[in-house]
């Protein structure tokens, strides 16, 4: 059910994950949205000449993914802030899984803390990050 | 190559270095936030109420250089390590944003990745009424040993800036 | 006891959890752990004091230091005034040898983590510059390993004789407890811990 109050939520309160649509096409859509029109996004065959494992997912697609998360959760979560660490490559057509949870709440300025993870199929962390939104 | 950390941040850090507008296109807002999974009708449809860029939309724009001109490390050697976007207003439909751009921080560290530079160019964007919309900060880093062997960039862009 | 011996805060430039938040997590999600320890990077927090959010939780906040050596990260446990003196922690270019010496000299035990990492962990060195005397201990589990990182670190414990350790590596709340320690013994204070690593009284412990 989707929240839209802050006294709707409680620290440790786990947000509905998915798994994003990580296939060419959408990534393909993304860096051309962004103008990010590189082979190692967008080229299995051109990235892999460069060392990575295939093509990846441009960061900030996975940065909007995990925006997405929570707006999913939250309809009108205003987010304040969104800080997310590239620990690894996340490969195009893959299936990872986008996860957060509540890990601070400020009564007062009626904001929440979520930790944000994007994990590959092996369940490693390829994305972490936290934001802070106000409910 | 040794860098001096300390030389460099008071030659670089928090002295503007570039500044450039952008208009922002509603198609590419749709576009940008339909690829992140984003269901709303106030990013996907222009004619909804409210109808407004994705939080870490300013993410996608770049200024006309990554680093101080005479910044003494190989871009091409770098990666990208992060992205922190912190959201002051509203990006919409038709906004014309400034972008200016410092150098916010510069240190070392080592991980999975051997040694690193990290740079952190922050950008500040603000729209046609001057209000502040977004604080982008870019966590660049450049591996010590590709910037010691530039022939030695090719995969550089496989690592990880984190420890 | 139980503790979780490798954690960062917000203090750690890549980390993003506050202290609070992590004994608020420990609790919610009831958690096994009696205690943790934060060992930020290439510093140690002579400043903060934990004492009530230890009293609040029950836990035990312990602090120690993650300093970067020519082996890779090494943890810090027991670091006084005189050891912050012997060696500039801030540094990515610490002799190991040193960390390890010096640790010993002043009542402390360094204890290389992740040793089974890329670059960062001791394994991946010794090749080119050789095995290094002075270790006893060493992270056979951290929680942010991938892959065979945490096989090829309990293959060198079991082959070298070291005794191991288990830590988190949590650089956000929701990561605490994924590895930890056990420990026979009651651990109170930095010396308790200190004393339990040097004479090998450890036990590293998956939650993952």
């Amino acid at each position: 059910m989707a929240v839209d109050r802050y006294e709707d939520v409680e620290f440790g309160e786990e947000l509905p994950e998915f798994t994003p649509d990580i296939s060419m096409p959408k990534v393909v859509q993304f860096t051309q949205a962004a103008q990010m029109n590189f082979g190692r996004f967008t080229d299995h065959d051109e990235a892999r000449k460069s060392g990575l494992p295939g093509a990846i997912v441009p960061g900030i697609m996975s940065q909007g993914i995990l925006a997405a998360l929570i707006h999913r959760w939250a309809p009108t979560a205003q987010i304040q802030k969104i800080d997310t660490v590239f620990r690894a490559p996340l490969v195009v057509d893959s299936a990872p899984t986008c996860r957060g949870v509540v890990t601070d709440m400020d009564d007062e300025s009626r904001i929440v803390e979520i930790d944000l993870t994007l994990c590959n199929e092996a369940g490693e962390t390829r994305v972490l990050g936290t934001a802070l939104v106000r409910l | 190559m040794e860098f001096n950390i300390d030389e460099m941040k008071e030659q670089y850090v928090d002295h503007p270095f570039d500044e450039v507008e952008f208009v922002v296109d509603a198609e590419d807002m749709v576009a940008f936030a339909q690829a992140c999974g984003e269901t709303a009708p106030h990013f996907l449809d222009p004619k909804a109420p409210d109808f407004r860029a994705v939080p870490n939309y300013a993410s996608r724009y770049h200024g006309r250089r990554s680093l101080p001109k005479g910044f003494p490390v190989n871009m091409m050697a770098s990666f990208d390590a992060g992205k922190s976007v912190e959201i002051t207003g509203s990006i919409r439909a038709g906004d014309r944003l400034t972008a200016r751009s410092h150098i916010h921080d510069i240190f070392e560290k080592t991980g999975r990745s051997g040694g690193m530079l990290f740079i952190v160019h922050r950008m500040e964007f603000s729209n046609q009424d001057d209000i502040k919309v977004s604080t982008v900060d870019w966590r660049m880093v450049v591996r010590l040993d590709m910037t010691r062997d530039k022939k030695a960039k090719r995969g550089a862009k496989t690592q990880s800036g984190e420890s | 006891m139980i503790l979780d011996l490798h954690n960062h805060s917000v203090a750690s430039d890549d980390a993003r959890a506050k202290v609070e938040n992590y004994c608020q997590w420990i609790q919610r999600r009831e958690l096994p752990l009696d205690g943790f320890v934060l060992s930020e990077h290439r510093q140690f927090d002579s400043v903060s004091d934990y004492r009530d959010l230890e009293d609040q939780f029950g836990l035990v906040i312990l602090k120690a230091s993650e300093v970067e050596t020519e082996y890779g990260h090494v943890l810090v446990f027991g670091v006084n005034d005189d050891l912050q003196a012997s060696f500039d922690f801030s540094s990515v270019k610490l002799s190991l040898e040193t960390v390890l010496s010096e640790a010993e000299r002043c009542g402390a035990i360094a204890v290389p983590c992740h040793p089974g990492r890329p670059r960062v962990g001791m394994s991946a060195h010794f090749e080119q510059l050789g095995p290094v005397d002075g270790v006893t201990v060493i992270e056979t589990l951290n929680g942010g390993s991938r892959g065979r990182e945490n096989d090829i670190a309990i293959e060198l414990a079991e082959q070298r004789g070291y005794k191991g350790i288990g830590g988190s590596d949590a650089h956000i709340v929701s990561h605490i407890g994924r590895c930890a320690t056990k420990i026979e013994r009651e651990i109170r204070s930095i010396e308790d811990l200190v004393g339990a690593l040097k004479e090998g009284d450890c036990e590293a412990v998956s939650y993952q």
